[in-house]
């Protein structure tokens, strides 16, 4: 939708009168500006990612993968992931259709509480875990005589990624599911079909490139998220380190091209996921241009 | 009709809320409700004590004074950028339009590393800067520039729609009763961009007070010089100093919350402000 | 009955958006919902498809009482005004859907599909996207879709809203053909009257959340019983009308409508009259006219539109129609101020009379029709010009005034007059006085000249959300009946009943009070097309009244007094207290 609208609005400029020498400038100025600033802060980063990992040759980048430091690395940021995704997309469907589709009291209140992580700094989303269930904290010492490892384990890893990536599915479901109304699952109940049948024969369809899209989104926050799980990973070595904790101790060791490596996977991730929304934008605009 | 909306007949309302809202409890109330009673059972002095030691007071000017700095940098640049992509065409647009999300989906210490080895002292850009004596990699520089990165989109994002929205009506009745362009820039353009940005603005600000992966690779870290407060949290815990870590970490969470209203307040604006230009 | 609906109300944030509605739709019928946007048509409608859930009343569908039974089990066929076609489905995966969840097999879908397809002359169009549907076609697509699981009910909620006019002709007919052919009970929703005249077997005027009228299309434009199904189902001139005593045997038109009213045997009584405008004949002077002569006026506004002229004519003072505040023992119609008169003239009659623009002529009226309401204007009676302008300015007032689209005017009336001799005229229609302690000596005094209703309204009198309704006494029965209803087509609240017995009555006694209120709701849904609510309470009458009206904010009294022209002084306690609320004395 943005696409189509921006070059209609890009039309503005070529209307008659509007080439004078000063129309000229401005423009070439403001392009120049834009792709200066985007091309030192945006750019030149995620090049040097690839560069840096690639530095000494393919061999050498494909090599760092063999590490087993590494391997388990990704082997436990899959792991997380595979869960925390799933349990988001679930709360997230939930979350929205309760939003979108119904007028309950709270309703405004109950979206700033879904927004809040956002607003977390990550460090907090994992020190209130700490607090929660580290050796001094409400559940620890019960934990402790149970034998259970939350804190420097992977229950709290999970916990910490769940936290920070929670509004993700959600915050792209209700907006959408909002603009598109209710009319056609009512239609849809008037015609028989159960909730269930309606759901996923009705609303399913309409909203899955917003749900592929926050899903994706909410996974590759998940894989990324640095911050919280530092704060209770503990940092064990092949153990409770996900790919960001990794690229963090192999960058301390000064093993650019492993740090690099592991990172240009990520950075990989990140860029499927902006071609994801790209296409669900692309394919929103086709549906509202007709 | 009849101004409300009605409520649906739908089914499954109990189940969903009752689900989204026992794992909104579970996963986010819960712990944070841990962190504010942690912090009550702390005493007024010691409180005190720990969130306005002069380490902490170091970290908060930095904190708050790079996420000043990089989101007016944003607003500026952020509106250039989206006044880019949406008046102009030239090749390569759409990409750099997709592009603008990247430090949305970027993990933050990949983001870090990368602007570390860009900014140092033999990096690409850090070696134009050496000769001038600007050192950004591990000083406060650097933290502006990682929160820079960070906040970028949010200003682009919520500018973008406002400007696609004012151009149409208002600046094509303007430039019939014989306005110039840059009289239309000021009178109808700006202020009705003017929310949009504001709210941008805040949300880059916001951002970058809690920010923690992209910018410890880029500042060096040093005590009272450039150590931000999420850094001194996690050095509190490592050093097993938990209340002194849950009373940083409340007066960030307490930060969240005001940034939180104030960014509802920036919207509601916004939103009032759209009604009134539609007008 | 296919279709019943019995006292349905559906309340948002406490307003009734649709209020006691009961409704009977016989079978094959096309019953057509008319009303203006938020008059609750719509939600009425959705309601009846299980859209909405219904607060208070009952649904029935076929003999079966579907009020609890959720959408999908009630087999109605439901058309959305915004077509709601699923747009990820072919039009054939569309239409099948209802087959498709109650799992008939794919032969018979097929078959199904094709019928359907062709009954809504589509055929072969199976496969295309809804989006390469012209919107007249998406609808076709579901009404068809809506038809395929053969409910028994159809419902459609304003489907030609988004349509252009010639498509909406065209579609108008194609849905009037495929209802015929398949006799299936309809409902329509539409705000449009041209719509619901070419439809309908049958039409319901609703407003304000009340269905005020049902009735065949031409009864209901001929002889409505509201002001505002008389000017919703097309252009109405309202006249007000002073009779004598006596009848309105001087009336200077043939009126009808008027032997059933509850007013017939007050002394000088105003009454509403409307006129079409085509029932209006202009002649150059009183004499040349066919019909009854009315007044001279000025042509004012003149326009050509086709087949039809249409004129504004502003009435003179000279002639019957006059200000209204003269009294007169002839009947006398005058039209609310400003007196103006809309006419419309056919082709022939306008070669026989040119008309220009200023050109005075005479008016005269080929057919007027009462309205048989109590409520025929507003006069603000009071000590002072000052506090009589203070009365007029209630908010409430002006915009039950406006809504009623009468007069409201204003008479100085000394609290104490001299020995009974009256000096003023007696105020027209319902007399408004201020609540408070002069209340019931001026209210008696208004009373005993055989003015009634007499209304009390306290100074910071807001709209009130509730109207609680009693009488005391038979005698006060039919005009108290009358006056509500009257008043509720006005005011978008929730009206009980409320019946009262002495505590220590029998067990026999109460039976039987119970019966008569149901009597009461009976004659109230008969005789005026009201529906309203009933509660039996026991106790004191004035207690019981008074707990009612204090139990909450935003209420209102319609008191029909047990002796015509009498107040009672137990009942002054109702019109005195402060905080008050509105007190309508019937």
């Amino acid at each position: 939708m943005v696409g189509i609208t921006a070059s209609s609005a890009a039309e503005i400029s070529a209307r008659p009168g509007r080439r004078t020498l000063t129309s000229v400038v401005i423009r070439w100025t403001f392009i120049g500006l834009s792709l200066g600033f985007l091309a030192a802060v945006l750019l030149a980063p995620l090049a040097a990612v690839f560069t840096t990992a690639l530095g000494e040759g393919v061999a050498a980048y494909f090599r760092s993968f063999a590490d087993a430091d590494t391997g388990a690395a990704i082997r436990l940021t899959l792991f997380t992931a595979a869960i925390v995704v799933p349990l988001n997309t679930i709360f997230g469907i939930c979350a929205a259709w309760a939003i979108a589709k119904f007028e309950f009291r709270g309703k405004t209140f109950l979206m700033t509480l879904i927004d809040l992580p956002f607003a977390v700094s990550p460090i907090v989303s994992g020190l209130v875990y700490v607090l929660l269930f580290g050796a001094q904290g409400w559940f620890g010492s019960w934990l402790l005589e149970h034998n259970i490892e939350v804190i420097f384990a992977l229950p709290g890893i999970i916990l910490a990624t769940l936290f920070v990536t929670f509004p993700y599915v959600a915050r792209e479901l209700i907006p959408l599911m909002e603009q598109l109304g209710n009319d056609e699952e009512e239609a849809a109940m008037t015609l028989g079909a159960s909730g269930l049948i309606t759901f996923l024969r009705v609303t399913l369809p309409k909203i899955r490139w917003g749900l592929i899209y926050g899903v994706i989104l909410c996974n590759a926050r998940a894989m990324g998220e640095f911050g919280a799980v530092s704060v209770v990973s503990g940092h064990i070595r092949g153990l409770t380190t996900t790919m960001p904790l990794h690229i963090e101790i192999l960058y301390n060791e000064y093993a650019f091209v492993g740090a690099f490596a592991v990172a240009s996977l990520l950075t990989l991730l990140a860029v499927i996921t902006l071609i994801v929304k790209s296409l669900m934008e692309w394919q929103a605009s086709r549906a509202s241009g007709n | 009709m009849n101004g409300f909306r009605e409520p649906s007949v739908l089914p499954g309302f109990g189940l969903t809320l009752g689900f989204a809202t026992f794992f909104l409890s579970a996963i986010v109330l819960l712990p944070l409700a841990a962190l504010v009673l942690k912090t009550a059972s702390m005493s007024w002095a010691d409180f005190v004590d720990v969130v306005s030691s002069p380490r902490a007071l170091a970290s908060y000017r930095l904190s708050f004074g790079a996420s000043l700095v990089a989101a007016l940098i944003n607003t500026v640049f952020g509106f250039i950028v989206a006044w880019t992509l949406v008046r102009y065409d030239f090749p390569g647009r759409k990409i750099l339009d997709a592009m603008i999300d990247m430090p949305f989906a970027l993990p933050t210490a990949v983001s870090g590393i990368a602007l570390t080895a860009v900014f140092a002292q033999n990096g690409w850009i850090g070696q134009y800067l050496e000769p001038y004596g600007i050192k950004v990699a591990y000083t406060w520089l650097g933290v502006t520039v990682a929160l820079t990165l960070i906040g970028l989109p949010f200003v682009v994002r919520s500018v973008q729609p406002s400007l696609l929205e004012v151009q149409r009506d208002l600046e094509d009745a303007a430039e019939t009763l014989g306005a110039t362009p840059l009289y239309i820039f000021r009178r109808i353009i700006f202020p009705t961009v003017l929310p949009a940005l504001a709210s941008g603005f805040t949300l880059a600000f916001a951002r970058g007070i809690g920010e923690y992966g992209s910018v410890i690779f880029i500042a060096g870290n040093l005590p009272m010089k450039t150590e931000i407060t999420p850094l001194l949290i996690v050095i509190k815990l490592e050093e097993f100093d938990y209340n002194g870590a849950a009373a940083l970490g409340f007066v960030l969470l307490a930060m969240s919350f005001v940034m939180l209203l104030s960014i509802n307040l920036v919207q509601a604006w916004a939103r009032r402000g759209v009604v009134t230009a539609r007008r | 009955m296919s279709i019943t609906l019995d006292q349905v109300t559906k309340q948002y944030q406490g307003n009734p958006v649709v209020n006691d509605v009961s409704l009977a739709v016989a079978e094959g019928e096309f019953f057509v919902l008319l009303g203006p946007s938020g008059s609750g048509k719509s939600t009425l409608l959705r309601a009846i498809a299980g859209l909405t859930a219904a607060d208070h009343g009952r649904i029935t569908l076929f003999g079966r009482d579907v009020t609890q039974v959720s959408a999908r089990e009630r087999e109605v066929g439901f058309v959305f005004q915004n077509y709601a076609l699923f747009r990820h489905m072919t039009v054939g995966e569309n239409i099948e859907f209802a087959l498709r969840v109650r799992r008939v097999k794919p032969a018979e879908r097929a078959r199904r599909r094709k019928e359907l397809l062709d009954l809504i002359g589509l055929p072969g169009m199976d496969d295309r996207l809804p989006t390469q549907l012209s919107g007249g076609q998406q609808q076709r697509v579901a009404v068809a879709r809506a038809l395929a699981h053969k409910p028994k009910v159809l419902l459609l909620d304003e489907p030609f809203g988004a349509l252009d006019a010639k498509i909406r002709e065209e579609l108008r007919r194609t849905i009037r053909s495929v209802q015929r052919e398949l006799g299936i009970t309809t409902i329509l929703v539409t705000h449009d009257q041209e719509e619901a005249f070419a439809l309908g077997d049958r039409l319901g005027v609703m407003n304000l959340g009340r269905l005020l009228e049902t009735g065949r299309p031409t009864e209901l434009y001929t002889r409505p019983a509201t002001r505002f199904v008389a000017t919703f189902l097309g252009a109405a001139n309202l006249l007000l009308r002073r009779e004598a005593r006596s009848g309105s045997d001087l009336a200077p038109a043939r009126a009808e409508g008027e032997t059933d009213s509850p007013l017939r045997d007050r002394r000088d009584q105003e009454v509403v009259a409307m006129l079409r405008p085509e029932e209006a004949e202009l002649a150059p002077d009183r004499d040349a006219l066919l019909t009854a002569f009315l007044g001279y006026g000025h042509v004012e506004e003149l326009q050509f539109t086709g087949a039809l002229e249409r004129l504004r004519i502003r009435m003179g003072t000279e002639g019957a129609a006059r200000s209204s505040d003269s009294r007169s023992n002839e009947g006398e119609t005058s039209a609310m101020p400003p007196v103006w008169i809309d006419v419309t003239r056919t082709q022939p009659e306008q070669r026989a009379f040119p008309l220009a623009l200023g050109q005075r002529v005479a008016v005269g009226t080929r057919r007027i029709h009462v309205l048989p309401t109590p409520l025929s204007s507003f006069t603000a009676c009071a000590e002072s010009r000052d506090s009589a302008a203070i009365l007029m300015g209630n908010p409430w007032l002006v915009d039950l005034t406006i809504r009623m689209q009468t007069r409201l005017s204003a008479q100085v009336e000394p609290l104490v007059a001299d020995d009974g001799a009256d000096p003023v005229v007696a105020p027209a229609g319902v007399a408004v006085v201020t609540a408070g302690p002069d209340c019931p000596a001026r209210v008696r005094r208004l009373l005993a000249r055989g003015v009634t209703p007499v209304l009390c309204l306290p100074e910071d009198a807001a709209p009130p959300s509730r109207v609680i309704v009693h009488f005391a006494g038979q005698v006060a029965r039919r005009s108290t009946l009358a006056v509500t209803a009257s008043l509720l087509r006005h005011v978008p609240a929730e009206a009980v009943f409320l019946g009262i017995l002495p505590s220590d009555s029998s067990e026999r006694t109460r039976t039987a009070g119970l019966r008569q209120l149901l009597d009461v709701r009976s004659e109230a849904q008969a005789g005026h097309g009201l529906d309203v609510r009933t509660e039996l309470r026991l106790g004191e009458r004035i207690e019981e009244l008074l707990r009612e009206l204090e139990a909450q904010p935003g209420q209102m009294l319609i008191l029909g007094l047990p002796e015509p022209g009498s107040l009672p002084e137990s009942f002054e306690a109702l019109l005195t207290q402060s905080p008050g609320w509105p007190v309508l004395l019937a």
